[in-house]
């Protein structure tokens, strides 16, 4: 009873005739507005609609940080079309920004499904952006490709269960998982000689109590004792507790799941009370991803060990555009003056995909065909193989995440840290760049 | 016996055409899955929800006097129970419904714990109960904390059963409200909300039942916020616990019932559309939209206190949808800006 009708028939009865003229347009306006009137499906027969929906700004938009640059590479790859079959068709990617707000992404990927009629969806970073958006495609019908998050959260996070048959017809997720973390930290920790004593930080979110519950018990049985002090708050300030207890049973090992700002108070409070000069292998997850997040360190930054789910020396070129990593690294560090980051060729993977998808499809236009070719793709991205057809469960293809460190920038360099690749275990294909350096060392 | 220079009026002609023009106005959406497009149908869904938050916020706030922070509690409840009981194998419409009942039902108990608390203690009091109802959600191993999951069930309907669904269900829901709140405004237990409104104290010492009259409102509020959350989710399908346990939704009902007028039936549904209006043109613009919000509510906050409804109320004297009585002059016709009225007036403070 309140939409732009409403505000029409309230008018009507006012005093004012200027008043009631100023509403009558708004509430024309609002219903023209809300009918969605023009821009519907009005894409013709040979144009191709590619949804993509990142985190832009906001908290988490050091993901979406070089998304720009990566889609000014797409679309000068399509200028001249997508060729599909025979036929070629232009692609317009309508690209959006979720502002970090998962209910924000949900509506976008709704406004970009039944407004603009998109023939492809694809979502990249985080759960908070990548969840909503896929839960918008499979209830449409829309077929919606997503990459850098882990796969147990996209698809048990999403209903699924485990054993029964997949839920999902039109969603499908590439990318690393727990199982990568694991043989990465594996063969991480076993370069160098340690007593194997892991001090783990795990707090008591999602993801903590998931890296709790599986990763911890299998690296125990891999040879390593785990030293866990329970799980903390997000947002803890003093870890006096831990640090102790990681400094009594002398844990050469670290390892950590935590929001940024929390490792930042967590390292400072270490150094200061003596237990980083006894760490050998300090091992970052969800921070230390982009060189920002460890800058933010100063001194303490040098040597942490992180992992990447793509790195420069990856030996692919993009299927898309054709450039290679070291091009593309390149070009963003030209482009922007910034350093280059590990999503360039993550994002740029997904668009390497999703174009493969459309060509491997019998019609791009007809969307059931479009998300039964993904749901048999087979390609190679820049990022490496995407094979839909022998995943741990249908709709997932796994991807690596490679062992890396950050390490202080030859002299020279015009940025101040490097990020090396130590170890290669989840893809034996990329170049092991530098020895693992202890981090006291 | 002289008689009185008054008259009392509740109905005028405008009134009574614009209810029924609203009666009109529900009608015509209804048939909305037959003409309207996807886009529209989704959009106008997301409106009723609003108009849900908006008049459920405005009762609690606005006619019992009760300013929570912390109805994101209701909201997230909401959507949990749905996921819950859809998960349980309850039909997934049904379990939507059920969601609202089960949120209203356990606001019930909260009631006697929550009303002891006056003024800010029980402002922030709701916050710590929202966060306290997070808290336990995420330990449901359904939910797998923040990961939290979706409403597969949902996908069983195609696209455009799903949409009408659940847009006639929020229609239904959004109507149903406002129609019971109109009523019970109307009622007898309406003048004593009313007057609690306009002064606790008084309102107790002619007989008012305070603190029943205040739990009736905490648990319709409880109700309606409840069901919004369970459309929420049948529209966004995903259920993250950050996102449904926010304080974001209290604060958008906060601005709703702000602008539109408070403790005026028709300010929160103009609120409601407000809001909407501006997330729609300028959603866009990221931390600029937010800083324009902010700045909207504080620049009605100071200039207009009583929002755009209350303004307009006070300067032509016109009420669309009677919840109260007028006295007027029955010799010569006053400007209805000085008529007096009872029980409608906010409390100014």
């Amino acid at each position: 009873m309140t939409d732009g009708l409403n505000s029409v028939s309230l008018a009507a009865l006012g005093p004012s005739v200027s008043r009631r003229g100023l509403m009558l347009s708004a509430g024309a306006a609002g219903l023209a507005w809300a009918s969605g009137a023009g821009r519907a499906f009005a894409a013709a027969e040979n144009v191709l609609r590619v949804g993509f929906i990142s985190p832009r700004t906001g908290p988490l938009g050091g993901f979406g940080q070089t998304d720009g640059y990566v889609l000014e590479l797409a679309r000068a790859a399509l200028k001249n079309g997508l060729k599909v079959g025979d036929k070629t068709y232009d692609v317009q990617i309508l690209d959006q920004d979720t502002q970090s707000d998962p209910s924000r992404a949900g509506q976008l990927a709704k406004s970009l499904i039944n407004g603009d009629g998109v023939d492809l969806m694809l979502a990249v970073s985080t759960p908070e952006t990548i969840n909503p958006v896929a839960d918008a495609c499979e209830a449409a019908g829309v077929p919606c490709l997503s990459t850098v998050m882990p796969w147990e959260a996209w698809y048990f996070g999403r209903g699924a269960k485990p054993g029964a048959p997949s839920p999902f017809k039109w969603t499908y997720h590439f990318g690393f998982g727990g199982g990568e973390f694991f043989k990465t930290y594996v063969s991480q920790w076993n370069l160098i000689p340690t007593n194997k004593k892991v001090g783990v930080l795990y707090p008591n979110d999602a993801d903590g109590n998931a890296i709790r519950a599986n990763l911890a018990p299998a690296l125990g049985k891999a040879g390593f004792t785990i030293v866990d002090p329970g799980p903390y708050e997000d947002g803890t300030t003093d870890y006096s507790a831990q640090i102790a207890l990681f400094k009594k049973e002398r844990c050469e090992i670290f390892n950590t799941f935590p929001i940024p700002p929390d490792f930042a108070a967590f390292w400072r409070q270490a150094a200061q009370q003596g237990y980083t000069k006894m760490v050998k292998i300090c091992q970052t997850a969800k921070t230390g991803l982009f060189p920002s997040d460890i800058e933010a360190l100063g001194q303490l930054g040098y040597n942490i060990s992180s992992a990447a789910y793509w790195h420069k020396a990856f030996p692919y070129k993009s299927s898309l555009t054709g450039v290679s990593g070291a091009e593309l690294a390149d070009g963003y560090e030209k482009a922007s003056g910034k350093q280059w980051t590990q999503q360039l060729g993550a994002t740029l993977s997904l668009l390497d995909a999703g174009a493969s998808a459309l060509q491997a499809s019998s019609n791009p236009k007809d969307k059931a065909a479009v998300a039964k070719a993904l749901s048999t793709l087979k390609t190679t991205t820049i990022a490496g193989p995407v094979d839909f057809t022998s995943g741990p469960v249908p709709n997932v293809s796994p991807g690596p995440i490679i062992g890396t460190q950050w390490i202080r920038a030859p002299a020279g360099s015009k940025f101040r840290l490097d990020y090396v690749v130590t170890e290669n275990a989840t893809d034996p294909n990329v170049p092991v760049g530098a020895k693992l350096i202890p981090f006291n060392g | 016996m002289s008689a009185s220079p008054f008259r009392v009026e509740r109905w005028t002609t405008a009134s009574r055409a614009s209810v029924v023009a609203v009666a009109l106005l529900i009608a015509a959406l209804a048939l909305g899955p037959g003409y309207f497009s996807d886009n529209a149908i989704d959009k106008l869904t997301t409106l009723f929800v609003y108009v849900i938050l908006a008049t459920m916020w405005n009762a609690l706030a606005g006619y019992a006097g009760l300013v929570s922070i912390g109805q994101q509690a209701f909201f997230g409840l909401g959507a949990y129970f749905a996921v819950r009981l859809a998960d349980g194998g309850m039909p997934v419409y049904g379990a939507l419904a059920s969601a609202a009942a089960l949120t209203g039902l356990v606001s019930w108990p909260l009631s006697y714990f929550m009303l002891r608390l006056r003024d800010g203690e029980f402002a922030i009091g709701m916050w710590v109960v929202a966060e306290l109802f997070h808290l336990l959600v995420n330990l449901d191993p359904l939910i797998q904390g923040e990961t939290g999951t979706s409403l597969v069930a949902l996908n069983r309907y195609g696209a455009f059963a799903r949409h009408a669904y659940t847009y006639w269900m929020a229609l239904a829901g959004m109507s149903f409200l406002l129609l019971l709140l109109f009523a019970l405004l109307r009622s007898r237990t309406g003048a004593g909300i009313q007057a609690i409104r306009d002064n606790e104290e008084a309102a107790a010492s002619v007989g008012v039942e305070v603190a029943r009259t205040k739990r009736l409102i905490f648990v319709l509020a409880a109700l309606g916020a409840g069901l919004a959350g369970s459309l929420w989710l049948a529209n966004a399908i995903t259920f993250q616990p950050k996102t449904y346990f926010s304080p974001q939704w209290t604060a958008y009902m906060i601005f709703m019932a702000l602008v539109g007028g408070l403790g005026t039936f028709e300010g929160a549904l103009i609120g409601a559309v407000i809001f909407f209006a501006i997330e729609a043109l300028f959603g866009a613009a990221g931390v600029w939209y937010l800083i324009g919000l902010g700045a909207t509510a504080l620049g009605f906050a100071l200039f207009l206190p009583r929002g755009l409804w209350g303004w307009v109320e006070a300067r032509y004297g016109l009420s669309l949808l009677p919840v109260g009585y007028r006295l007027r002059f029955k010799t010569h016709s006053s400007s209805p800006a000085q008529t007096p009225r009872l029980a409608a007036q906010p409390r100014r403070k």
